[in-house]
């Protein structure tokens, strides 16, 4: 696909940015352009600041210039060394979120703020936890326990590995990449990447997989399995998507960020009546409660919650003019946005003491007292209605979709096509047969950010149109699940992208072709789902016709993702390509040796039509192999 | 072999049959002479459907094999297998007509063989509206006489249409079950390619009924999917030519359901290795629920067969 030089394909994106250009308000887009040319080195990974010697570069385009670093570290051990530390900060993230859930789940005294009980004591039962004579409070509190632990235990590997198929399992502990606790191995990756440590950069890698496996396998896992039992596990419902869900009458909250805790607690005070009269006697005909990146994702899927927008929409947001307050806590949240909302009356509340903004009001949350913090922040948002300044300008766009695609829910869809008489209930069965049968050629994970080096949402878009016409299911979360259901492919109606056996499976289960499995934790659901499937052949993960992708990705995070991805052996596809060009053996050996490890590896394409046909390639090719 | 790659071979395999016959026809009668059915005005109902022309001689019905062929393409998706079992019924219609164009009376007692329009219009209606609750069309050989007797008074104790196909039309008169249009038993042929004539009742009630305007085959198949309640029972070892012809059994969006190992397909192909449960699989699969307690076999049609076809989930 040729750039078109859009910036977006979203109309309320472009419709907004024009707004800022017209305003002289700077948004993202003219940062990035006025960081151009951005640096060679930086972008090479060849750039070393690891100790004060440095900084240190490598000089790639002529012999003359420094080849090793000062202390004699080569490109290889470098760019290792630079992508471990990315890894490290993106599964440290996820694995923190985790961890707060957790604590959430360990101060819960209340049975009633347990959503999901059955789930609460499923996961006791996996993890060996006696549940006789225990009330459920007292039982979370040790599934709770169990879970800090998986943070600092000082003997054993992470609990959840197990979830995998046998054959993966003892890949990981061959290859000795079988985690052990969470915190440990993110700090062994900062560890063996200090000055004059580690200079082996397939064992710089190695340490790098085990610290992304504790995201996947662990923090984020235990993020999502938590926050179900907390909050309740998401079950398909509908949703409004887009910026033009921002309601002109009403007070406009716009909650941002990472964690449910907070943002389920922003959900409930919002309801209060007392504030919701407040509201109205402010002038305002209710509260609207609107969600933006991964937060937005958590209380869509649990609760319907109307989806604001991605990454590249936080700024916009609050050029509608119409954003009484945007509530952050952790995670993607530009800074620029204390900038921004200078201009307009817009209240920017961060809540998180890890996550404070010079010129943003601070309200600190704290699980314990959830609901009497999360009415004050509520309510500084009513009484900001009044100060609303100029025109209020809410783009006239936003779309409907289905979403709430939790493992448990897929598996209750799939049940629809099973017959009483013939078939068991409750099992992956009927999803392995669509693509055993070639109804379905298989399964591709849409994930990841924005990034100004493509075009906003639209290689989301465009990547998982190519796939559903290859009948291939595509599941999403994330900000590339905000671009699907912008795009309208979580629709009755996005059949009419898909090619005759997707349609097929879509009308029989009575789901859109794109399906919304939750947050970027939430990719933890992917990898049991993938697990269930590979279980059920009888194979490993790498077996699957399946792939992954996050075609306009940017955080450290996504690189965390895409390296647990690849250890499970998934094919991952990124649309730009990682910091690691600069040396040609550790490029070589993530996109193309490391398969013969993992089963998994990456792959880099920027153009989306040719992302497709590489990944439909590679679902053709595993399926061959599978004799199907 | 893949499933795809089972009914595209089937599809050929019928697609030279279909070429074969027409050959040894025109070598026998001539290019020129008469093609028909008897006692219908939809020409070759299913060529007349999906093409929207109408066949009258040998000559023309030698143009017809280049759209099946046409249809046959071994790409590895849904869609294609689904042109490709089309195609496998193309070619049975081609075949059966080619006999009839051969033999004064190609069928005899017990088969019905082609099933005139008049039978369709006093079939239609009951069947529309549900009064027949379904059409099973078994093919094949049960294991045992037993087995099929039973199976066949399963669904004629449930006021359904049966159709027969193969060897189960012996089975079922050893087994002493009553055969016959109105007793709704009714033994096909022996081929394979005699399935046309329950198909081509389906599509005829489409065009009757329907008033799906020939040539338009996305219409006729959503008619069938929806208002023909039938599904394909498949018993005994399956060629790849019986499986291409169940393709085309859910291309009209009639489940198939099998005895034997087969790669599943949810919802359209089932495999069922309980004798005691085909008649209950088949059923649900089709989404045919029937209503009243079930009384012994009456003679004739009898008021008493009311059925209603609700969803699964209803
Ligand atoms: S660790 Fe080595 S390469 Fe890095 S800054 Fe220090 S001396 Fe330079
Ligand atoms: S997808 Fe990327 S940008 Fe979006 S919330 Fe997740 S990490 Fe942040």
């Amino acid at each position: 696909m040729e750039n078109c030089g859009c910036i977006t394909c979203d109309a309320a994106t472009k419709e907004l940015y024009e707004k800022a250009k017209n305003e002289g308000i700077e948004t993202v887009w003219d940062r990035a352009r006025a960081m151009q040319p951005q640096c060679g080195f930086g972008e090479m990974g060849l750039c070393c600041t690891n100790c004060g010697m440095g900084p240190c570069r490598i000089v790639k385009v002529s012999k003359d210039g420094p080849q090793a670093g000062i202390c004699g570290a080569t490109e290889d051990t470098i760019v290792a060394r630079n992508f471990a530390r990315s890894v490290a900060a993106g599964a440290a993230a996820h694995s923190d979120h985790g961890r707060d859930i957790a604590l959430a789940l360990y101060h819960v005294d209340d049975k009633a703020r347990i959503k999901d009980e059955e789930k609460l004591f499923k996961l006791a039962d996996e993890w060996g936890i006696t549940v006789e004579g225990k009330d459920t409070v007292q039982v979370a509190k040790e599934v709770a326990e169990k879970a800090l632990g998986e943070f600092g235990k000082v003997f054993g590997n992470l609990l959840f590995l197990k979830r995998a198929p046998e054959k993966r399992i003892k890949l990981w502990e061959e290859t000795g990449v079988a985690s052990e606790a969470i915190d440990k191995e993110i700090v062994r990756v900062l560890h063996s990447t200090h000055m004059g440590c580690d200079a082996d950069y397939r064992n710089i890698i190695r340490q790098a997989i085990r610290a992304a496996m504790t995201d996947g396998w662990g923090g984020s896992m235990i993020g999502t399995e938590l926050s179900d039992i907390l909050f309740g596990t998401p079950m398909p419902k509908k949703v409004e998507a887009n910026l033009g869900v921002l309601k002109k009458e009403y007070v406009n909250i716009v909650v941002h960020g990472h964690e449910p805790t907070l943002s389920e607690a922003i959900v409930v005070a919002a309801r209060d009546p007392e504030l919701v009269e407040l509201a109205k006697k402010q002038g305002a005909e209710g509260i609207n409660v609107a969600g933006m990146c991964c937060t937005g994702n958590e209380i869509a899927m649990r609760h319907g919650i109307p989806m604001a927008g991605n990454f590249f929409q936080q700024e916009l947001a609050i050029m509608t003019g119409a954003v009484e307050a945007m509530i952050v806590d952790v995670q993607c949240i530009m800074p620029s946005l204390a900038t921004i909302t200078k201009c307009y009356h817009t209240k920017l509340i961060t809540t998180s003491p890890k996550a404070k903004i010079p010129g943003a009001t601070h309200i600190e949350f704290d699980e314990q007292k959830s609901f009497e913090i999360a009415k004050r922040i509520v309510k500084e948002a009513v009484m900001n209605f009044k100060n609303r300044k100029g025109e209020v300008h809410i783009p006239d766009e936003k779309s409907e979709g289905r979403i709430g695609y939790s493992l448990e829910a897929i598996i209750k869809t799939l049940d629809r096509v099973t017959n009483t008489h013939a078939h068991p209930s409750g099992t992956v069965k009927p999803l392995v047969d669509a693509i055993k049968s070639g109804v379905l050629r298989g399964a591709v994970a849409i994930v990841g950010c924005n990034n100004h080096k493509q075009p906003h949402d639209s290689c989301h878009v465009t990547l998982a149109k190519e796939l559903l016409k290859r009948d291939i299911l595509v599941v999403t979360t994330g900000c590339g699940a905000h671009a699907c259901v912008k795009a309208g492919l979580m629709s009755d109606d996005a059949r009419k992208y898909c090619g005759k056996g997707l349609a097929t499976v879509c009308e029989l289960l009575d789901i859109p072709p794109v399906l919304h499995m939750g947050s970027c934790v939430d990719i933890s659901r992917i990898l049991v789902l993938l697990s269930e499937v590979a279980k059920y052949i009888g194979g490993d993960i790498s077996d699957l016709p399946v792939a992954a992708a996050a075609p306009e990705w940017m955080s450290e995070k996504a690189q965390a993702i895409g390296l647990y991805a690849v250890a499970s052996g998934v094919y991952v596809l990124l649309g730009v390509a990682p910091a690691v060009t600069g040396s040609e053996n550790v490029a070589t050996y993530l996109t193309k040796d490391i398969e013969s490890v993992f089963g998994g590896r990456f792959e880099i394409e920027s153009d989306p039509v040719k992302a497709a046909e590489k990944i439909a390639a590679h679902i053709e090719n595993k399926r061959k192999r599978l004799g199907i | 072999m893949t499933l795809f790659d089972i009914i595209f071979t089937g599809s050929k395999q019928a697609l030279e049959a279909a070429k074969a016959a027409v050959d040894s026809a025109i070598e026998k009668k001539g290019s020129d002479a008469k093609v028909a059915f008897p006692e219908t005005a939809y020409s070759l109902p299913t060529i007349y459907a999906a093409t929207g022309k109408k066949i009258g001689n040998l000559g023309e019905l030698r143009d017809v094999l280049s759209i099946v062929e046409s249809l046959i393409v071994p790409e590895q998706n849904l869609e294609k297998a689904l042109n490709a079992g089309l195609a496998t019924a193309l070619s049975a219609e081609i075949i059966e007509a080619c006999k009839y164009a051969v033999e004064e009376k190609p069928y005899s007692e017990p088969c019905a063989g082609f099933i005139s329009d008049a039978v369709i219009r006093s079939l239609g209606v009951p069947l529309v509206t549900g009064d027949i609750p379904g059409v099973a069309v078994v093919i094949g050989e049960a294991p045992s006489v037993e087995e099929a007797a039973k199976i066949i008074k399963n669904y004629q104790n449930k006021g359904l249409l049966v159709c027969l196909v193969g060897k189960i039309i012996d089975q079922a008169i050893e087994g002493k079950v009553k055969v016959g249009l109105e007793l709704r038993v009714v033994p096909l042929g022996y081929d394979v390619t005699s399935v046309i004539h329950v198909v081509t009742v389906a599509i005829r009630a489409a065009l009757i009924f329907g008033a799906v305007p020939p040539g338009n085959l996305e219409e006729l198949l959503k008619y069938t999917r929806e208002r023909v309640p039938a599904f394909v029972n498949a018993l005994g070892p399956l060629s790849e030519l019986v499986v291409s012809a169940g393709a085309g059994a859910i291309a009209l969006g009639f489940p198939v359901i099998t005895d034997q190992d087969v790669q599943e397909v949810p919802h359209f192909l089932i495999t069922q290795k309980d004798y005691d449960k085909i008649v209950p699989t088949s059923l649900e699969a089709r989404g045919i629920k029937i209503k009243i307690t079930e009384v012994p076999i009456p003679v004739g049609f009898a008021a008493a067969f009311e059925g209603e076809r609700v969803r699964k989930e209803d």
